[in-house]
């Protein structure tokens, strides 16, 4: 393709002290972020968490009250947004229902003062990249939604912007689409190499497309990493609630230097210290269980050895009571009430398994009691949440 | 193989019957409609084209609409008519879009209290506003008497019994039904639109004429044509603000109910003015795609 | 003995009572006239007496024309029991057969000036249609100075300001006109019978037409124009001025060259209580209510009796139109004229109008 844009032509982006107020409503708290040049960064956070303010403070549509946005050494702050020359995909699409297809992308050329001719040869080249051609005389209201969505994305690009915002782009699509759309996005990123900034809420989307994640919540950055980082080490029980699934399990500090969960010791406060980066923690701390991580033991293993699939697991192994099996497809799942120590009783946790010929999944009636497996590499342990 | 084929037509005739049925019950709901627009308005025209046709002797004559060429008050009557109405409408649009576009970048509770201020006029009489204009712009009424008393100007200006006084009285009178159907077009634009407009590099005037004058347009086809159509046929506000100076079809209709009873003339002027309103009609919607315009588009 | 003649008295008198109460059964009749203080002229001297006396209950409506007559005729729904009319108007009305023939067995015209009733219309007030002004403009009439005559109304020259006429309709529009260009007054209905007469007098009118502020569509227009002295002369109905006059308004006018025209009582064709409603307009023909009419508006009675029995003071007896002393120097109006010519006459004067 020629639309092959060097990767010197993205910015970075230096984001810090960003502060807005809605009222008495911190919707960004003196935000500090940096983003490095031709990166595909995400803003995840749920609703309301200023994922989207961030977004359009960078795009200019609206008016922090103090800090700074720099892309390389620009101060752009004071910028209104038609100078900042950053391309923006709207979740609405924001395309002009009265221009075809190809006078929406040719919108920000004609603004350039390109010439006829090359107007049309980047129109026609966009509509190539998103696999529009020949598409360029429709009207919009003839576009399905994932065609919409093209547009929107090829008029974002059209004029090589240096930076790329998206604002859920993928919302509105069905989950098909979305899921195919989220891999031609990413490819389209690694072919322009622009810098993109991509705001979502669905945790999933963010770890499929991003070079980084930058969760936010309450208008603060709670953690930045790279989607593995944030998957296996949460920061905290925000992240590791809002990234995957999971449930925490209370620890009790025992004897020493050990946590345990019920009469199970799970990890040192050493080794739990030093994974949170050596933060001291009052609170107590947490066991991250996450579904995939847990593992079905055999039912006649003995009690003195646990065994998986006939082999000795040496494990972190719980007790507990089969509540609900639930079947779908690729994989199932279990719900079981743990029963290990009388303070944590009834809590809950999700088992997820794939579901080949072997895992027998007959035989797990509910009301039967099984036991669950945790190897000790998979143990990640966060402070608990103040009150 | 018989069998199969009469299960696949199994029901079909009941269906059809059911199809066949709703399509009638829509029907039925809208013959009241139907029965209201041919008695209030199908008859009554008919009547008025079947009158313009009778001559004094109630034979079939075409006298009315000859006596309209005969002298020159009627040609000019109409001339009057369109240059009212097309004035008008024009001063609804300078004063009614700024206006409306202001309401809509309100947020809505307050835009609806502005708007109240909009429709206030609404519900007093129209007459009451025509006197009031009056009142207000007369040789020595509350207008001139202030600005001469601030030395505005000297001695009284003719603000009332004239063009003036009537296009004042007449977009004020008018000034709603443009900007109502212009705010709900307006209401309806998109705010990404124009984000996404500056967010490609478009300054806020570009912004604006290339996208958001362009969306705004079907609101104010609809408004100005519905100004313009009630203003041809407008009596009162021309008949008192313009002094006799301002004479409009419908006040020559009157003059010739009141002085000849000749229903016949009056009807065939009814039937020239009708024509005319709907050849602008037809000519605006060839113009302007005016069914977009005034039922919205898809 | 005594007795029974109170007995007899009160038989009597419960006859009388159930006889006035068999009136008053009877429908209410519908009595049309015009807004302003001309209707309410009317209500003061005659109606609401004369159905007081009577017992016959009126409906009373405003907003009398003939052309309204005509139309609830041919449309076959007749609700108007009496209505007003100008002479001219009724006369019209007459001829295309809206009217109903009044039956003077029961109207009483014997003490009538002779042409102030018709076949379908009886006189009800005498009235002047006059050049009135701003006598802070141009002095009281009268004075040296004041406007005189048709002349000086249409001479912008010697009397700078603005000019009201009549809006729309061309009765008594033409005949000042042809004054003011020096046609005397016993020849101007002779000069109007041609196309140049007619059009002689709209091209005076044209000349005048740049400083005719305004043209009027009312009697309440033209004393609400003095009022607020939005022009400076206007043509008008005398009795209208001096009403506005007793409001405050500064006006006067004179009755020479006026035109001398007459309002009267029409019957639309099937009115509903045509009976009685005969009897009512009988009733307020009589000399008695008419002689009250001087006191709300200076209308002349169209009953000579009327003068010999009202109590107004001589002043305003001589200064009504009707007056012996005021007719000599004015105009009266020639209904054969509008007859004949007033479509045509209309015809020029609204091309005049819509220049």
């Amino acid at each position: 393709m020629s639309l092959d844009h060097s990767s010197d032509s993205a910015l970075p982006i230096k984001i810090s002290g960003l502060t807005k107020k809605y009222g008495d409503m911190y919707a960004l708290d003196a935000v500090d972020l940096d983003i490095k040049s031709g990166e595909f960064l995400t803003l995840l956070g749920p609703s309301g968490s200023g994922k989207t303010t961030l977004l359009m403070a960078i795009a200019g549509f609206n008016r922090p009250d103090a800090g700074s946005i720099r892309f390389a050494d620009q101060e752009m702050i004071l910028y209104p947004p038609h100078r900042r020359e950053v391309g923006m995909v709207f979740q609405s699409y924001a395309l002009f229902p009265h221009m075809t297809v190809a006078e929406n992308i040719a919108f920000p050329l004609k603004l350039r003062k390109v010439s006829v001719e090359e107007c049309a040869l980047r129109v026609e080249e966009a509509l190539q990249t998103v696999q529009l051609d020949g598409l360029g005389a429709r009207n919009i209201d003839q576009l399905s939604g994932g065609q919409r969505q093209r547009v929107a994305l090829a008029r974002a690009f059209v004029f090589r912007p240096r930076i790329l915002l998206m604002d859920e782009p993928l919302s509105a699509l069905d989950k098909k689409l979305r899921e195919r759309m989220q891999i031609e996005l990413k490819q389209l990123h690694r072919q322009l190499g622009v810098t993109t900034v991509y705001v979502t809420h669905d945790q999933r989307e963010a770890l499929t497309m991003s070079d980084r994640i930058a969760v936010i919540n309450h208008g603060k950055l709670v953690q930045v990493d790279t989607p593995e980082a944030i998957y296996n080490a949460p920061a905290n029980a925000f992240v590791a609630d809002f990234i995957g699934e999971s449930t925490l399990l209370p620890l009790s500090l025992g004897g020493g230097d050990q946590l345990y969960f019920g009469d199970q010791s799970i990890a040192t406060v050493q080794a739990a210290v030093s994974a949170q980066g050596g933060t001291e923690n009052n609170q107590g701390w947490s066991l991250v269980v996450r579904p995939e991580r847990l593992l079905v033991l055999d039912k006649n293993s003995s009690s003195s050895q646990p065994l998986i699939n006939g082999f000795a697991f040496d494990g972190i192994v719980f007790g507990g009571t089969i509540r609900e099996s639930v079947f779908q497809g690729e994989s199932a799942f279990l719900i079981v009430a743990l029963a290990s120590g009388a303070d944590s009783s009834g809590v809950d946790v999700a088992v997820r398994f794939s579901t080949g010929k072997a895992a027998n999944i007959e035989s797990l009636a509910n009301g039967q009691q099984i036991e669950l497996g945790l190897h000790r590499e998979d143990v990640i342990v966060i402070p608990q949440e103040a009150d | 193989m018989a069998a199969s084929a009469g299960s696949r037509l199994k029901h079909a005739d009941a269906l059809k019957r059911q199809n066949r049925l709703e399509q009638w019950t829509l029907l039925g709901l809208a013959a009241p409609a139907l029965v209201v627009i041919v008695l209030v308005v199908l008859i009554p025209v008919g009547w008025l084209f079947y009158l313009s046709f009778l001559g004094g002797d109630g034979q079939f004559s075409l006298e009315n609409y000859q006596k309209m060429l005969k002298y020159k008050s009627y040609a000019r009557t109409f001339m009057t008519t369109f240059q009212v109405s097309i004035l008008t409408t024009l001063i609804c649009i300078l004063i009614g879009y700024p206006l409306a576009y202001f309401l809509a970048q309100l947020p809505n509770r307050i835009a609806g209290l502005f708007m109240l201020t909009v429709l206030l006029p609404f519900w007093t009489s129209l007459l009451v506003r025509t006197y009031a204009w009056l009142v207000l712009l007369q040789r020595k009424g509350i207008l001139n008497d202030f600005a001469i008393q601030i030395g505005l100007w000297d001695s009284p200006v003719k603000l009332v019994h004239n063009m003036t006084g009537t296009l004042i009285g007449m977009a004020h009178i008018m000034l709603p039904f443009l900007v109502l159907p212009l705010y709900n077009a307006m209401k309806k634009i998109d705010r990404d639109l124009m984000q996404a407009a500056s967010n490609l590099g478009a300054t806020p005037t570009r912004a604006f004429w290339q996208i958001y004058f362009p969306l705004s347009m079907p609101g104010m086809v609809a408004g100005s044509l519905i100004v313009f159509v009630l203003c041809l046929g407008f009596y009162v506000t021309p008949a008192v603000l313009g002094g006799g100076r301002v004479i409009m079809v419908a006040t020559q209709i009157t003059a010739i109910l009141e002085n000849q009873y000749d229903w016949g003339a009056a009807s065939a002027l009814g039937v020239v003015l009708l024509v005319a309103t709907i050849l602008v009609l037809i000519l605006a919607s060839r113009l302007f795609k005016l069914d977009s315009a005034l039922f919205g588009k898809g | 003995m005594q007795l029974s003649i109170q007995i007899r008295h009160a038989l009597a008198g419960t006859a009388a009572v159930l006889l006035l109460a068999g009136t008053a059964v009877a429908e209410p009749i519908t009595v049309v006239s015009w807004g302003g203080t001309y209707g309410a002229a009317q209500d003061n001297a005659l109606f609401n007496d004369a159905s007081k006396n009577t017992g016959i209950e009126i409906i009373r409506e405003s907003g009398a024309s003939m052309s309204k007559t005509c139309l609830q005729v041919e449309s076959g729904s007749v609700t108007w029991d009496l209505v007003v009319s100008g002479s001219g108007g009724a006369a019209n009305a007459a001829a295309k057969g809206c009217l109903e023939p009044i039956d003077y067995s029961v109207v009483d015209v014997s003490d009538f000036y002779p042409n102030l009733y018709t076949d379908y219309c009886v006189g009800s007030d005498v009235f002047a249609t006059v050049m009135a002004w701003n006598t802070d403009k141009y002095g009281e009439p009268g004075s040296e100075g004041a406007p005189q005559n048709w002349a000086d109304f249409f001479d912008a020259e010697k009397f700078p300001g603005t000019r009201a006429y009549r809006a729309n309709n061309v009765d008594g529009a033409l005949e000042p006109a042809l004054m003011a260009d020096g046609v005397a007054p016993e020849d101007v209905y002779e000069v109007l019978s041609t196309r140049e007469g007619m059009e002689r007098a709209i091209n005076k009118i044209r000349e005048l037409k740049p400083h005719i502020a305004v043209f009027w569509g009312s009697g309440a227009q033209q004393a609400q124009l003095m009022k607020d002295a939005e022009v400076d002369m206007t043509t008008g109905w005398n009795g209208r001025f001096d009403n506005a006059k007793k409001d405050g308004a500064k006006v006067g006018y004179t009755l020479k060259q006026a035109l001398l025209d007459y309002d009267c009582f029409a019957m639309p064709k099937g009115a509903p209580n045509k009976d009685v409603a005969m009897k009512f307009l009988a009733e307020i023909s009589k000399a008695e209510y008419q002689a009250n009419l001087p006191f709300h508006i200076t209308y002349g009675p169209t009953n000579k009796k009327a003068y010999e029995v009202t109590t107004a003071s001589k002043e305003l007896i001589e200064s009504l139109p009707s007056h012996p002393s005021n007719v000599p120097m004015m105009l009266p109006v020639q209904l054969d004229w509008y007859a004949k010519h007033r479509e045509e006459a209309l015809e020029l004067y609204m091309e005049l109008m819509s220049e």
